[in-house]
């Protein structure tokens, strides 16, 4: 962890990830109401999992906790979320270095095609304005592949394009690529369900990895990776034509052994969605 | 070499191939032929042949429209033929001094298109770098900044500039820009005057400075060509610009990107085939403008590099200017410089088409 990749914030401790808090969120788009006052906290290094059926607002419940739900036009929002204890849709927080702070990973690798396997993973230092020399940059390059378990498969060519790797390595260098940047969270919307099993086993590897340094939030169709990773359970559920919602949440280990509501114990064991 | 001979030999036996199997043949039809033949196959294992078997109307369509694509071509073949064959005489009478020779005066039987390309060539280039720059701001705005309804509007208004007719953007040019081209060209020649492309052939710290020296010039005539082919750029740029993809875009937002980094990292890398295939477009159609620029120049036929001076002329001009009084061998001469405008256009768009089809542009990104 160098100061320099994290130059912003040198009032937190350099290892460790952010707490994140959501306040009675409540989300539209248009006219259409999709969350109504959801409110999930987020502590500091655990994994958190958001699962339920499609349609239940998971994905947007996440895309506000980077601020990537307010990309869609008709987009509109309620509540707060806190990041270390401030709300970072206030207006002295400015949105870039939310965005920073808070990395995401998509459903679909998304490399930059034109770019090249480094620069693929020093890209967000570029693109939010940090000046790193050579070698920070190459201990980046190395410390983030190597945090995301794809170093040992790719150091012979980082030259070549980002493009050209397997399915499984693209969301692994994406992973990297949003560590370079050193987020406090790193929010995930079902990074694994493009990819083949074995791929997915080295992404949860890698989500245990990161955890000490980074809070993760992961929105997941597989209930046995929720399991497998995450140490905390938040379970949506939106009802015909209503606005989705946490029915439960709570520890993992309460959530699939213990479910308290009824809706958890059929979802948890597969008897619907 | 084995699967190509295969398909041949195979792709007419396909609709018999029961037949072929019921009759138990000698084993040499096998050798010479093992997609003929199950037990062949299974032996060499090369690829079967399959029969597609089109639908009526699928076939009936696949006729008309690669009939329809074919006549584009047969078109554009007999320009070519017609233009070529019209240009035999000339091409021999001038031969290779036909490229040399800068005078057009066939009075005196002193004919050559060089300085007429180089006045082409002039007022191409002067409508590139004005249009350029104005298409491809026009274009990111359009596709990134503007509101939805901005955006409708600022299309359509685009759309519509490339529906003005030639004569108006001449008219245009030379009755509402001339005078204020006059002044640009001025003071670029009081300023930028000591490199010779900036030069006019006046003094231009002169008391009344000499304002008719910087009419009728390749600058005038090409800001009217820009304007011209602004909004062709502008919409192949724009159209490219949108197909990049989301995900993509959401990536350099999400890694804490302003929206001119993620413009700069995702969509212009992106786009890139769409710029130059645009600008090459727009190069053809600036190349082969006529009414406008005939409208605004002043017929000159000197080699010269300096558009903001009075006087230059371009092949389409030329031809529009001489063509009513032309003799039939000053035709012929006439339809020699249309034949190398066509050519050199032809080479223009085709490499626009080449470059646009190979850059990533609109393929898929996983």
């Amino acid at each position: 962890m160098t100061a320099v990749a994290r130059p912003l914030d040198s009032d937190r401790p350099l290892i460790g990830g952010g707490s994140l808090e959501a306040r009675e969120i409540s989300a539209w788009f248009g006219t259409n109401k999709v969350l109504e006052r959801v409110s999930l906290e987020m502590p500091a290094n655990t994994v958190t999992a958001l699962i339920g059926p499609s349609g239940c607002g998971k994905s947007t419940f996440l895309r506000i906790l980077n601020r990537m739900h307010e990309l869609v036009s008709s987009a509109q929002l309620n509540g707060k979320v806190l990041l270390d204890g401030h709300d970072i849709y206030d207006s002295g927080h400015r949105i870039t270095e939310t965005r920073k702070r808070i990395g995401m990973v998509f459903q679909k690798p998304n490399p930059f095609p034109a770019m090249s396997i480094a620069d693929n993973v020093t890209a967000g230092l570029k693109l939010s304005g940090v000046k790193t020399s050579r070698s920070e940059r190459e201990e980046i390059i190395e410390r983030s592949l190597t945090r995301a378990g794809l170093w040992k498969e790719v150091q012979d060519r980082l030259k070549q394009p980002g493009a050209a790797l397997s399915g499984g390595q693209q969301q692994r260098l994406c992973i990297a690529r949003s560590l370079a940047v050193d987020p406090e969270v790193l929010l995930m919307d079902e990074p694994c369900s493009a990819l083949d099993p074995t791929s997915t086993r080295r992404v949860e590897e890698t989500i245990h990895e990161i955890r000490e340094q980074v809070t993760v939030v992961i929105v997941t169709h597989n209930m046995q990776q929720a399991a497998r990773v995450s140490q905390q359970c938040a379970f949506f559920l939106a009802e015909q034509g209503t606005p989705g919602g946490i029915v439960e949440s709570g520890l993992t280990e309460q959530i699939f052994n213990n479910p308290q509501d009824p809706r958890t114990a059929d979802y948890v064991n597969g008897r619907f969605g | 070499m084995a699967a190509s001979a295969d398909l041949e030999v195979g792709a007419p036996v396909s609709g018999g191939v029961l037949v072929d199997v019921e009759i138990p043949g000698p084993g040499a039809s096998a050798i010479v032929d093992p997609g003929s033949n199950l037990d062949g196959a299974a032996e060499f294992d090369a690829p079967r042949s399959i029969d597609p078997a089109l639908p009526l109307v699928d076939r009936a369509f696949h006729g008309v429209a690669r009939t329809i694509g074919l006549l584009v071509l047969v078109v554009m073949g007999s320009i070519g033929l017609f233009l070529g064959y019209q240009s035999l005489p000339t091409l021999q009478r001038y031969g290779l001094g036909f490229f040399t020779e800068s005078q057009w005066q066939p009075e005196n039987d002193v004919l050559g298109i060089s300085g007429v390309l180089v006045g082409t060539f002039t007022i191409a280039i002067v409508a590139l770098v004005i249009a350029f720059p104005l298409a491809i701001t026009t274009a990111i705005y359009i596709s990134e900044y503007a509101t939805p309804k901005i955006k409708s509007l600022l299309v359509s208004m685009v759309d519509l500039m490339a529906a003005v007719p030639s004569i108006i953007w001449g008219l245009w040019g030379f009755a509402l820009m001339q005078p204020k081209a006059a002044h640009v060209g001025h003071w670029l020649h009081t300023h930028l005057g000591f490199i010779p492309f900036f030069q006019v052939d006046t003094d231009p710290s002169a008391a009344p400075w000499a304002e008719t020296k910087y009419y009728a010039s390749a600058f005038v005539a090409g800001i009217a060509v820009a304007m011209m082919v602004l909004p062709m750029a502008a919409a192949v740029m724009r159209q490219v610009f949108a197909q990049a993809p989301i995900g993509e875009r959401e990536a350099a937002l999400a890694l804490g990107s302003t929206k001119w980094g993620m413009i700069r990292t995702v969509v212009l890398p992106f786009g890139k085939g769409g710029i130059i295939g645009g600008t090459m477009l727009s190069m053809g159609r600036a190349l082969g403008e006529t009414i406008a620029v005939v409208l605004i120049i002043s017929p000159a036929f000197d080699i010269k590099f300096r558009p903001l001076e009075i006087g230059t002329e371009s092949v389409s001009a030329l031809i529009a200017g001489r063509f009513g009084e032309a003799t039939s061998a000053q035709l012929s001469a006439l339809l020699t410089a249309g034949f190398v405008l066509f050519i050199i256009t032809l080479v223009i768009n085709t490499l626009a088409a080449m470059i646009v089809a190979r850059s990533r542009s609109g393929a898929s990104t996983d």
